[in-house]
């Protein structure tokens, strides 16, 4: 091998050293556990976790639980398992209400569980948002006025 | 009409297949007729998905709401140009769209080669071709099938998103789609040079319009979608590092790092077997991008749901990549060059180290994309990334990468001299340093944003010096006007400039990301008639306020007065909508763009007595991102304009 060469693969191999590393101090100080309603209370994971340790969690927003005060844009409402309806926990996200997010729908939030008080504290509130409407059309206006 | 679609759907399929074995009898007997049969019957697949998507256009402006798909996106109040692009507002229709486009690509390539003489890898290149287009076409047939009907004729249709009646939004999926489809012509051309041993850069001269071009419509794609984001969606931001915008990223930084490297195998001959690699991995993840967004395996705020669909893609991304692995094997022998890198400081090494960084960039966002289906296959438990993880680990390599934007025309090819160098870096190196000092006189200490200026103004310094330097020689050269010869220069040595345009587009998407990002302002509060809030130099007066009927959905408006230093400036009406069909209101968001920042208001609430709650948030050099972007693709387009002479440097 030439010697050019093998500085442009020394170069190369650095670079790749230096890369792996971002990623796995990135994997390591930013990845967090995804589980489900269920899971969260009763997994011995779910257990485990310490109140200030972020974790997201995915459910169903429970029909009438949900209250927005669009005054203070804090949003609250409950979330029960996909599987398991039984489990429920709240949640409180301060900030506006996403567009989409209504009753039923699929969330997914990221934040810290007080399991004492069964309260998730969202930083990160995403909802699925349906390529399509499938009910009524019935245009509402419970968010206006 | 119904009928119609389905058989003109179907016929495509037949006709396709057709072509298949037309193309690979005339393989066997080394058939030219045959061969030529073979491109007939796939112009005939081309006549079919067109009639087809007018089948399909043609029920949404009927209203025929028997059609399941036309019944789900669409309704009688939705406006005519919103009807017509419902056409691929689902996943149905895109597949169509996406078969009907494709035809359109392999008959615009059949019409291109009319003149030239069938070689050995035609019949190749069109089977690789057909055989793509008739999984789209199966998929259409046989898996999910637009012209489903329901059954019955409901009243009226469910009606189109409201968040997807935006123009970004209808432009957003086709040119993305562009993008993904046009990949597949250098890929067919690649894999027939690899089964047929063509080892030269023949294909890669042939299909460079094609590359640059799929590259402009995913570039555009993707920035059209960040847009949508930005002015329809009211978060405040334009790219969240979604699994679905990911999975438009991850080809995009492979075709980015093909499109250079394509270069010097055209320039030196070298990086044959790395150029097949990267084509195909850029085919590869084209479609492993529409199986992660369309088979419900990640969590997106984009849901298309578990469509059934994901099982197919995936075979079809195996088949693609275990048979271009294999092809690679085989005719290894026969692409290992002679040639190499010779220096660690050549152009050469630029663009490999570009290469590198372009890569680990696409892996990087492709583990943090498919992380939690891969621990949860090691440990069990899912975990997962987001945007911390994508920030921080691809901000670094990103300026790297801008860093070697700098670099690499300082370098000549082959090996560079150390005078040469100096002389090179010194005015760009200068320019950067005085943009460092600049900024951090005017308060500027983000250590991240700071890098990123500098390295800005860095790039940009080396663009104009290169620039300056060819107009004053070409001057003296020939006598003409620093403008009369700018400009001569600009179009005759287009593809060399117009790589320099996507650059100095890319430094200025750079700062405007930077600047948006370190420096971004977030205020929000709650408001009576005649009352203020302030953001930086910004306060919002809220002046009146209105509902009214338009098309299909009532708006309720509330007028915001601009002021800065107690004078009114501007003014910007902040709303929220009701449409027909829609369960909740919409936020629309209302910006005021200049030069210098963005003023970014939403509604998220109207409370009694049309008291309102505001978010606002001032996004400074923000616009500089569309600016930037709207030149790489200038560049880009400047650069595959064909010259008459058929070769130039």
């Amino acid at each position: 091998m030439k010697k050019s060469n093998r500085k442009v693969l020394i170069a190369i191999l650095v670079i790749v050293i230096g890369v792996g590393f971002l990623i796995y101090r990135g994997l390591s100080s930013t990845s967090v556990y995804y589980m489900t309603v269920a899971e969260l209370k009763t997994s011995s994971l779910g257990q485990q976790l310490g109140p200030d340790q972020a974790v997201r969690v995915g459910g169903l927003v429970i029909n009438g639980s949900v209250d927005y005060n669009q005054r203070d844009l804090v949003l609250r409402f409950a979330l029960k398992d996909e599987g398991n309806p039984q489990q429920t926990i709240t949640a409180i996200y301060k900030g506006a209400r996403p567009d989409a997010f209504e009753p039923d729908i699929e969330a997914l939030l990221e934040g810290t569980y007080d399991r004492d008080q069964n309260l998730f504290q969202a930083k990160t509130l995403l909802v699925k948002c349906p390529s399509k409407y499938e009910s009524e059309p019935k245009p509402e206006k419970e968010n206006t006025q | 009409m119904i009928t119609f679609g389905i058989l003109a759907q179907f016929a495509a399929l037949v006709f396709t297949l057709l072509a298949m074995g037309l193309l690979l009898c005339g393989l066997g007997r080394n058939n030219v007729r045959l061969v030529q049969a073979g491109k007939r019957g796939l112009l005939s697949a081309t006549a079919a998905t067109t009639l087809a998507s007018i089948a399909l256009g043609y029920l949404f402006l009927t209203d025929n709401f028997q059609v399941e798909y036309v019944a789900s996106y669409s309704d009688r109040a939705l406006p005519l140009f919103y009807k017509l692009t419902a056409f691929w507002a689902g996943q149905k229709g895109s597949l169509l769209f996406w078969a009907w486009v494709l035809s359109l690509f392999i008959t615009l390539v059949i019409f291109n080669n009319r003149k030239e003489q069938d070689d050995r890898n035609t019949p190749y290149i069109y089977l690789v071709l057909a055989a793509t287009l008739g999984f789209f076409l199966f998929l259409l047939c046989a898996v999910s099938n637009p012209f489903d009907t329901l059954g019955f004729m409901p009243q009226d249709g469910n009606g189109l998103n409201p968040m997807l009646q935006n123009p970004g939004m209808v432009f957003h999926p086709p040119l993305l789609f562009f993008g993904y489809i046009g990949f597949t012509i250098p890929f067919a051309y690649a894999i027939a040079a690899m089964i047929t041993g063509n080892t030269d850069a023949d294909w890669i001269r042939k299909t460079r319009v094609w590359n640059v071009l799929s590259w402009i419509f995913l570039s555009i794609g993707i920035i059209l979608g960040g847009q949508w984001a930005y002015v329809e969606l009211g978060w405040g931001g334009y790219w969240a590092w979604d699994p679905v915008e990911n999975a438009s990223f991850i080809p995009w930084l492979v075709s980015t790092a093909f499109i250079h490297t394509a270069i010097i195998q055209e320039r030196r001959g070298i990086m044959k077997v790395w150029n097949m690699v990267l084509i195909l991995l850029t085919f590869t993840l084209c479609i492993f991008g529409t199986y992660l967004v369309r088979s419900g395996v990640l969590q997106s705020v984009h849901d298309f749901g578990a469509t059934g669909l994901g099982g197919y893609f995936l075979f079809f991304v195996a088949v693609v990549l275990i048979g271009g692995i294999y092809l690679l094997a085989e005719s290894y022998g026969e692409f290992k060059t002679p040639g190499s890198v010779e220096s660690y400081l050549s152009r050469e090494s630029t663009f490999l180290f570009n290469n590198v960084i372009l890569l680990a960039l696409a892996f990087a966002t492709l583990l943090g994309t498919v992380f939690p289906i891969i621990s949860e296959a090691v440990t069990g438990n899912k975990l997962t990334v987001g945007q911390p993880f994508f920030n921080q680990v691809n901000t670094p390599l990103f300026l790297i990468l801008v860093l070697l934007t700098g670099i690499c025309p300082l370098i000549g090819w082959r090996k560079a001299t150390a005078s040469n160098l100096r002389r090179n870096f010194l005015r760009p190196a200068a320019t950067a340093l005085l943009a460092a000092i600049i900024m951090v006189a005017f308060g500027i200490r983000e250590p991240y944003a700071l890098l990123a200026f500098t390295l800005a103004a860095f790039v940009g310094g080396t663009i104009v010096q290169e620039y300056v330097t060819a107009i004053r020689s070409r001057k003296k050269l020939t006598g003409e006007s620093s403008a009369s010869a700018g400009l001569k220069l600009l179009w005759r040595m287009r593809r060399r400039y117009g790589g320099h345009i996507v650059h100095f587009g890319l430094a200025m998407m750079v700062v405007g990301i930077a600047a948006s990002s370190a420096y971004k302002l977030e205020s929000q509060g709650t408001l009576n008639r005649g009352e203020t809030l302030a953001i930086g130099e910004f306060t919002l007066k809220y002046e009146d306020f209105r509902i009214y009927q338009k098309y299909n959905r009532t708006v309720y408006a509330a007028k915001l007065g601009i002021f800065r230093e107690g004078k009114r400036i501007d003014e910007l009406e902040a709303e929220r909508r009701n449409y027909i069909n829609a369960k909740q209101p919409t936020t629309e968001v209302a910006i005021r763009s200049t030069l210098i920042e963005d003023l970014y208001v939403t509604m998220p609430g109207i409370g009694r007595n049309n008291e309102i709650t505001l978010k606002v948030a001032v996004n400074p050099l923000l616009i500089w991102i569309w600016f930037g972007s709207g030149l790489m693709v200038l560049g880009g387009v400047l650069a595959i304009i064909p010259s008459r002479r058929k070769k130039h440097a």
